[in-house]
């Protein structure tokens, strides 16, 4: 018991989710509004969107690459299913909506996939131009514009309650979407992937070394190739959770989100350097950057400052997860002197 | 262990099955409402000395838009056509195609080669348009422009209002939801934000010296809400949580009223919170039917290329312009020069848009 303890002590995880802790009596100090139903609700369908691009972004990372086209391919696939739906005149339910918008979704991360893993390009350089293309390809080719009109499946299931908290003493009632759903599924899957396939022990392996996963038998190139294309279908899906919600699809409006993923990513003790990091963390740590972002003004910050009270938790957060990586690596380094 | 994740996974899957079923619940509120800006200005204009004039005359007026394909100008153009109806002026727009500076730059200079009396121009880049308009003035025509205060050589420029005016604008808007009373707070896109900052301080001026009962929120007199439909639903809902006495929220970025009235709608409180807010009609058409918000503000475009033209056959009939100017078109019956500018006019061009007229408009 006592050894479990040390070990969980030693994980980042547990350290993100004190910070939350904290931050949360912080906050319910202040404001005497964290720990209600409706406050946990918005939280969470806050969290839905940001967490499966979050998911994303992790997969791009352990595998010691990175991925900024996410939010330019997640716009992309989704104005353009939802813009076929429409001219379809399409009323059924909202499956389609996303086997068509991840079939688009695939096909775009397939295109990072080939450039990164066959070609062997660098994945930075790769993806923020291809970002530049999946945008321009919306603008220019698709003349995107803002569609305030959505097939009526895809409207219903990103505004019907999956769960409902209604605040007794203010009579606030917030909902949270069946959208959340989709949030569990690909984590899910994800965290079954990674722990129990050999594509997802790959995916880890050539994050830590890629020589030495060839050596031992990965299939290097193949594996970063499929691994992107999951990328884009998770970012897809993830793009019409956001229609879902907003009940209508502005083509710009998730540009710009890939820094405070990859910083939630990282804040979740994610080697940037790749091949090491827990689906856990990533959540934990997506979740405290949301958690900071929506409870400046619960805690009262003014607008002039919440900027900079965001920042400093993600360098507090990142800080922490590198000091407690550090330790970690000495006391491995002391084991191994020890065992010679 | 794995079993667990199998348990889990399967869950997932079932709940994930029923969220799939739907069902259909259609609310369609359609209103046809007759698209005609017309108004009293209207037969006065066409009894105007210089537009008679231009029209006796036969003076050439051509308007060039950014994109004459954007539901904005084409709007405009209906604008323009009316005007020609109803006062014989020989007054056109072109049709300039998709959005593209140097198009809309060659376009002028074949309206200067073709030698029309006068051009109204909205400039795509001032700059390459300011190079082609001196071409145009040295040629003699006269040159209008609208959206464009930095353009040097114009005759006059148009502005469709002023920060100040436009703000006081939004509050009456405001406070008219409201009930002229209550606690409120205002939203921009970002602090930064030169327009959006001036027009949530005029209104708040405007809120202290007209409406005694309303108060500004003084923990949190401004939210930012990053030109971005969700930040501004996320924001509100923080809002409405942190302050119970929080009754409205006055937007200026055209996404800030329709992510607040997401919040609105999704914690129950239809007609008791409100906000408003500037918003382009068709986006907005299902919430103002719905009457979660109950007014936006916005500029019509259709006024805008008539006030153009109309200027433009003064300055041709060789009329002195002096503020307040009056061109007969609404909401530029009393134009003003700008502050430091002598070709820069400002009129009261806002227009309030709600259930009954949101369809007319065309964009």
């Amino acid at each position: 018991m006592n050894k479990k303890l040390k070990s969980t002590f030693k994980s980042n995880e547990i350290y993100i989710f004190l910070i939350i802790i904290a931050l949360g009596i912080l906050v319910q100090i202040r404001s005497g509004q964290f720990f209600t139903g409706n406050n946990m609700v918005d939280l969470l369908s806050a969290m839905i969107v940001p967490g499966m691009f979050a998911v994303a972004e992790f997969l791009a990372i352990i595998a010691g690459g990175i991925d900024v086209s996410f939010p330019a391919l997640a716009s992309l696939s989704a104005y353009a299913s939802t813009r076929i739906l429409l001219d379809q005149n399409y009323d059924g339910n909202v499956i389609l909506a996303f086997v068509i918008a991840m079939a688009i979704g695939a096909l775009l991360g397939a295109v990072n996939g080939f450039l990164i893993g066959y070609l062997n390009l660098n994945a930075m350089i790769v993806t923020l131009g291809t970002s530049s293309v999946f945008q321009g390809f919306m603008q220019g080719a698709l003349r995107a514009k803002q569609l305030s009109v959505i097939p009526s499946g895809m409207k219903e299931f990103g505004t019907n309650s999956f769960i409902t908290a209604t605040n007794k003493t203010n009579n606030l009632t917030s909902i949270l979407p069946y959208t959340f759903i989709i949030l569990l599924i690909v984590c899910a899957v994800m965290f079954f992937i990674l722990r129990y396939t050999i594509f997802g022990r790959g995916i880890y392996a050539i994050g830590g070394n890629p020589v030495s996963a060839h050596t031992v038998g990965f299939n290097v190139k193949r594996t970063k190739f499929f691994m992107y294309i999951i990328i884009g279908m998770i970012a897809a899906a993830g793009g019409i959770c956001r229609v879902c919600m907003m009940q209508q699809m502005h083509p710009t409006n998730m540009l710009g989100m890939e820094m405070n993923i990859i910083a939630g990513v990282v804040l979740g003790g994610v080697a940037l350097t790749g091949g090491a990091g827990t689906l856990i963390g990533c959540i934990l740590g997506t979740f405290l950057i949301i958690l900071v972002q929506n409870s400046m003004i619960l805690l009262g910050v003014p607008t002039t400052w919440s900027n900079v009270f965001v920042g400093i938790v993600i360098v507090v957060g990142v800080a922490l997860s590198a000091y407690q990586s550090i330790r970690t690596e000495k006391t491995k380094k002391k084991l191994v002197k020890e065992a010679a | 262990m794995k079993k667990g994740i199998a348990a889990l996974l399967c869950a997932t899957m079932v709940l994930g099955l029923t969220a799939c079923g739907s069902d259909t619940k259609e609310t369609s509120g359609e209103k046809k409402a007759e698209a005609s800006p017309a108004s009293e200005n209207q037969s006065q204009l066409a009894s105007d000395e210089a537009v008679k004039k231009a029209s006796d005359e036969g003076w050439e007026i051509a308007v060039v838009p950014k994109d004459s394909t954007n539901p904005w100008f084409v709007r405009m153009d209906t604008g323009v056509e009316e005007f020609a109806d109803t006062t014989g002026v020989n007054c056109y727009q072109i049709d300039t195609g998709e959005i593209d500076a140097t198009h809309q730059a060659q376009m002028v200079e074949d309206l200067i080669a073709q030698g029309v009396d006068a051009i109204c121009v909205v400039p795509v880049d001032v700059e390459s348009m300011d190079v082609v308009l001196k071409k145009a003035q040295d040629a003699g025509i006269v040159v209008i422009a609208h959206e464009g205060a930095e353009l040097k050589n114009v005759d006059y420029d148009i502005e469709a209002f002023s920060n100040a005016g436009y703000g006081a604008f939004i509050m009456q808007n405001l406070a008219e939801a409201m009930g002229e009373e209550g606690v409120y707070t205002t939203m921009v896109a970002s602090l930064t934000n030169g327009s959006h900052n001036e027009w949530a301080d005029a209104a708040v001026e405007y809120q202290k010296e007209n409406y005694p009962k309303m108060t500004l929120l003084e923990e949190n007199p401004r939210v930012e809400s990053n030109d971005n439909g969700d930040t501004a639903y996320n924001a509100a809902k923080e809002l409405i949580k942190t302050y119970p006495d929080l009754k409205g929220i006055l937007g200026t970025s055209s996404y800030d009223a329709p992510g607040v009235a997401r919040a609105i709608q999704e914690l129950g409180l239809q007609d008791k919170f409100f906000t408003t807010g500037t918003g382009m009609p068709a986006d907005n058409a299902e919430l103002l039917k719905s009457g979660v918000i109950k007014s936006l503000t916005l500029w019509d475009p259709a006024m805008s290329g008539q006030a153009m033209v109309s200027l433009a056959c003064k300055v041709l009939a060789g009329e002195s312009i002096t503020a307040p100017l009056n061109l007969n078109v609404d909401g530029y019956t009393e134009m003003t020069e700008r502050e430091g500018s002598k070709t820069v006019l400002e009129g009261q061009g806002w227009v309030t848009i709600d259930a009954d007229n949101v369809d007319s408009f065309g964009f």
